[in-house]
């Protein structure tokens, strides 16, 4: 039951964030993007190398495409979650909404499960996208296979990426808590996304300075998984146990 | 017992106190009219009611539950129109589909929510609007449509911040008639803000006038109306020389105050049973031309007006 009103928010959420024009282009171009990036990353150097210096590139692009892939899957998560708690309030629907006999849980769990959904199908189709993309070009070129993702970069599509979603979510909860305006929480959510940006890419910047083997990629995963169930538990604790119908209606 | 009793309630906002000891009750199937100027405290109130903010002190129990225990169950059993509700609707969403995402909200049965809505926006003469979005009514409609939102649930409580406000006077006459059947026939119990005196007179049976977040006033409109009617006010209209009819009344000392209309005095006379006779002979006998002299219509106005002017601490 309680599960059920989450989504009844949660798609009421959904429909209305694809209904502001800004959100429903960002949603398309980062869903596009994502993918796009993916195969250029790695099925392009395979276009035009060969031999240990395409093993060389790949066992970066791989990895790395997929670091990306992560984050250009969860980045409209901000935009869906300001919407759907600063928004309300700044369009004063918050009001009502919190006249209904939703429990502090119910709503919350709605307004992350909005951003959470829309982000997982992101994730999921880009990354199948990005699959099959690089295998489609390869094939048709006549080059050898690239399986994408890898281990690593699949251990972090399906286990950090959804941890790291979930996190943002709740920081932005603690976000709309404190400021006024929906552009306040765009702003402040580039902050944010920094804290996650750094572990996850931290293979690309090592990968500048020389090599990089498959263990550091795998260490900068762990220290991504790691942070993000941190944050995302510590925030999802202070979200729920900070909430309060009273200052969500008083910060006018 | 009640079925919103209102316990010392207090709500300050920083060093502002915006509600002060608050205590009312309000029975079951009856209209409570809580009035006062902007700033009172009215709608802090609803918004304490409804479990939007927390007391700073003392409670209140709306129907069995205690707003501060049991924040859930009040919301559950109370509709709201929040202040200017015409702004609290989704833009984007259809008339429909705003009252559909709240039905399920408030747990309205699947197979009633159609039913339910047609019949609402039947009422309020939105139906053949449904689809509109919401963004795109009229102010007014918008305003019946969050009327509609806040009666979705058959609700045992209502709490109307200002519900007419932004209505035509025959919208506006179409509410009023629908909260006294709807307290009637159902015994849901109305908690209302208003500015509209004459309203508030006519619908309801309590009233409270509140301003600084403290109790002026407070009975039944009964009781007030007969205390309206210890003043004896009268209308005298004419024609022609206002200023002879004027001096004339002054000049009595039955008479104990003389207000100058354009046509028209409003005087206050001391038994007029025994008085009225000799001011109206001297009148024309002055050549003052009345063509009418009749009673005031004691209304909520002039108390509101009275005790916010003369009452002020
Ligand atoms: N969230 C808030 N933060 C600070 N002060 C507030 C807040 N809400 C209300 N107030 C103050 O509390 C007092 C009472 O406000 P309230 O809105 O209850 O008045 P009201 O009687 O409804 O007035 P109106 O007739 O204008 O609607 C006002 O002085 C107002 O400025
Ligand atoms: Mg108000």
């Amino acid at each position: 039951m309680a599960r059920s009103k989450s989504m009844i928010v949660a798609l009421a959420d959904i429909r209305m964030a694809l209904k502001l024009r800004m959100v429903k282009w960002s949603l398309v171009l980062s869903a596009a993007f994502g993918p796009l990036m993916t195969i250029a990353l790695v099925a392009g150097p395979a276009l035009v190398l060969t031999g240990p210096e395409l093993e060389l590139i790949t066992s970066f692009m791989v990895p790395m495409a997929a670091a990306l892939l992560a984050m250009f899957s969860i980045i409209p998560a901000t935009m869906i979650s300001a919407n759907a708690l600063v928004g309300e309030r700044e369009q004063s629907t918050l009001e009502p909404l919190l006249c209904t006999p939703l429990t502090d849980n119910e709503l919350l769990w709605g307004k992350t499960l909005s951003s959470v959904l829309i982000c997982s199908a992101i994730l999921v189709l880009g990354t199948l996208a990005s699959t099959i993309g690089i295998a489609a070009i390869l094939l048709v070129s006549g080059k050898q296979l690239i399986v994408f993702p890898d281990l690593p970069g699949l251990f972090m599509l399906a286990v950090v990426a959804p941890i790291v979603l979930f996190g943002v979510v709740s920081l932005m909860i603690i976000i709309s808590g404190r400021v006024q305006r929906v552009y306040e929480a765009y702003q402040m959510s580039g902050a944010i996304i920094m804290i996650f940006m750094i572990p996850m890419l931290a293979p690309i910047i090592s990968m500048e300075s020389g090599a990089i083997g498959t263990s550091a990629i795998w260490m900068w995963n762990f220290v991504s998984f790691f942070l993000a169930v941190i944050v995302a538990v510590v925030t999802w604790a202070i979200a729920i146990k900070q909430f309060n119908r009273d200052r969500m209606v008083s910060l006018v | 017992m009640g079925e919103i009793v209102i316990d010392h309630l207090s709500k300050r906002f920083g060093k502002l106190e915006a509600l002060d000891h608050l205590d009312i009750v309000v029975p079951k199937g009856s209209v409570f009219g809580l009035l006062g100027p902007n700033g009172a405290g009215k709608s802090t109130t609803t918004r304490l009611l409804c479990t939007l903010l927390k007391p700073s002190f003392g409670t209140a129990q709306v129907g069995e539950f205690d707003i501060i225990e049991n924040p859930v169950k009040v919301r559950e059993i109370t509709g709201v129109l929040p202040e200017e509700g015409s702004h609290t609707l989704y833009p984007s969403m259809s008339a429909y589909q705003n009252l559909e995402y709240f039905a399920k909200l408030y747990d309205v049965p699947d197979e009633e929510i159609y039913e339910r809505i047609e019949e609402l926006l039947t009422f309020m003469g939105l139906w053949e609007r449904k689809d509109d979005k919401a963004g795109e009514l009229s102010t007014g409609n918008r305003q019946r449509l969050a009327l509609c939102r806040a009666l979705l649930h058959k609700p045992e409580v209502l709490l109307l911040d200002e519900p007419t406000s932004a209505l035509d006077p025959v919208a506006a006459k179409r509410v009023r008639e629908l909260i006294l059947s709807l307290a009637k026939k159902y015994k849901q119990t109305f908690f209302i803000n208003s500015h509209n005196l004459s309203e508030v007179q006519r619908i309801c049976d309590r009233i409270a006038i509140i301003d600084k977040g403290r109790i002026l006033l407070t009975g039944t409109t009964a009781e007030l109306r007969e205390q309206l009617h210890a003043k004896q006010e009268y209308m005298i209209r004419v024609t022609g020389d206002i200023e002879t009819a004027k001096s004339i009344a002054e000049s009595h000392h039955f008479v104990e105050s003389v207000k100058v209309g354009v046509d028209s005095l409003i005087v206050t006379i001391d038994d007029p049973f025994e008085n009225n006779s000799q001011l109206m002979k001297d009148m024309l006998a002055a050549g003052v031309n009345i063509i009418e002299f009749a009673e005031e219509e004691a209304s909520l106005e002039d108390l509101y007006l009275e005790i916010l002017s003369g009452g002020g601490d």
